[in-house]
């Protein structure tokens, strides 16, 4: 090893050890200043994803169309090319309809916001958006639908917040049963098989005997929920040595996300 | 200088495709890794703090996309996957006579090892963290799954990669060491 090598090896370490000495403070100042950096990259990618995405969506709808009109093909393929257009058009108005009823009726100040990327990494399960410091958003605020709760922010720089979805081991959230006086900590799983993860509600009584069906809301217990969010319903419910664990369906399908919002405060 | 630059710019937009590609249903939902091919590519072909610089570049980018601090604490602190990358492509810069003989297929298949060992590490730092070590056919599928697709990709990215070396008038065989003479 020459010289030049053992200087560089040199640097590479003190750097190293400079950054392993950093503390949750630094490190999520860090973070947010990076991401801030690549925030460009990511909101360009995300619109190339979702361009790429619904091209493929259009193809496969007309494969459909042309299953179900064999011999009208020919003829009426650019009427076909106009309606799939209207329809995708139909489809994100209704979805922006539904998402501004919601944000209306609800009791929270909410901030809505575009997921850019979802799963960037195998054992954490996040999703960045495109709201930050700018927009009103903290850390640790919770992130919702109209359909339940979908986790909660973690590192949030000018314009672009990292998302701990309910489905990863370290977001923890304190729930009820509907119907029951059973309460529990509802945690993900840290490998999920499947597309759609399941939930886990640990800590029930042993005598909970839960049903598939019922409904599981925040609690509100901790602070950083509010109560009644709906986060899923239960699969299956089993017995352990100390304690009673359902198994929840998402209320949110978390792999196909596209609109979220961020509960800021109450109204 | 140019061919570095390129990889540095190339591991960086792999880095941010990954972003985008999503996990394969198929494969128990393993994660694609592009960009530690380019790194472990680097590693064979690059001078020894020239392949420093470049698993820096790697590890603070992977850093910063994977690095969660919850509430009071960081599971992973900033700086381990520096630490990762640069062991690894440690590993493959020792490899660079056998690369230099023309026997690139044994830096394929490492590459793959390799790839898998980031995401074995990064398992068994949130394990110690978390608790509960456990190892589900999922878990195996989830480790060996992107090391399995980097090996695969791995002869292509090279191919291509080999070729920009020549475009850009590298001397991308490193010349042989003393060792091979005696």
């Amino acid at each position: 090893m020459n010289r030049t090598s053992i200087i560089a090896l040199l640097i590479f370490g003190a750097i190293l050890g400079y950054f392993l000495s950093f503390g949750p403070d630094t490190t999520q100042k860090f973070q947010a200043g990076a991401y801030q950096l690549i925030s460009p990259f990511l909101t360009k990618g995300s619109g190339l994803n979702k361009e790429i995405t619904s091209v493929r969506g259009k193809l496969k709808s007309l494969e459909e169309l042309e299953k179900d009109n064999g011999s009208l093909r020919v003829e009426n393929r650019q009427l076909k090319a106009t309606n799939q257009a209207l329809r995708d058009v139909e489809h994100e108005v209704n979805r922006l309809r539904h998402a501004l009823n919601y944000r209306e009726r609800s009791v929270f100040k909410l901030v809505p916001a575009e997921i850019l990327t979802r799963d960037s990494s195998t054992w954490w399960r996040t999703v960045t958006i495109n709201r930050g410091k700018e927009d009103g958003v903290e850390g640790d605020m919770p992130v919702v639908t109209d359909e339940g709760l979908v986790g909660k922010t973690t590192t949030v720089s000018k314009n672009i917040s990292v998302v701990l979805l309910v489905s990863d081991e370290n977001c923890k959230v304190a729930a009820s049963v509907e119907g029951t006086r059973e309460q529990g900590i509802v945690s993900g799983e840290r490998v999920a098989g499947g597309l759609t993860p399941l939930l886990n509600l640990n800590f029930l009584s042993k005598q909970a005997n839960l049903h598939p069906g019922q409904k599981a809301y925040t609690s509100g217990v901790g602070g950083v929920f509010p109560s009644g969010l709906l986060i899923g319903t239960v699969k299956s419910f089993h017995v352990r040595e100390l304690d009673g664990q359902a198994q929840l369906n998402p209320a949110v399908e978390l792999s196909h996300l596209e609109d979220v919002f961020v509960v800021t405060g109450r109204k | 200088m140019i061919f570095f630059i390129i990889l540095l710019v190339l591991a960086f937009i792999a880095q941010m495709a990954e972003l985008f590609i999503p996990p394969l249903p198929w494969l128990f939902n393993a994660h694609v890794y592009i960009a530690p091919v380019i790194v472990f590519y680097g590693a064979v072909v690059l001078p020894f703090p020239l392949m420093l610089a470049l698993a820096f570049f790697a590890g603070v980018l992977l850093d910063v996309l994977t690095v969660q601090v919850i509430g009071p604490r960081v599971e992973i602190s900033l700086g381990s996957s520096i630490l990762i990358y640069g062991v690894l492509a440690g590993i493959m810069h020792g490899l660079r006579p056998l690369y230099s003989r023309g026997r690139w297929e044994v830096h394929c298949v490492m590459c793959g090892i390799c790839t898998s060992a980031i995401v074995l590490a990064q398992y068994l730092m949130i394990t110690f963290r978390r608790g509960s070590v456990f190892f589900s056919k999922e878990v195996w599928w989830q480790i060996g799954g992107p090391g399995l697709i980097a090996m695969l990709i791995s002869p292509l990215a090279f191919w291509i990669l080999h070729w920009i070396a020549r475009a850009t008038a590298y001397p991308y065989l490193p010349g042989r060491s003393r060792l091979e003479y005696e």
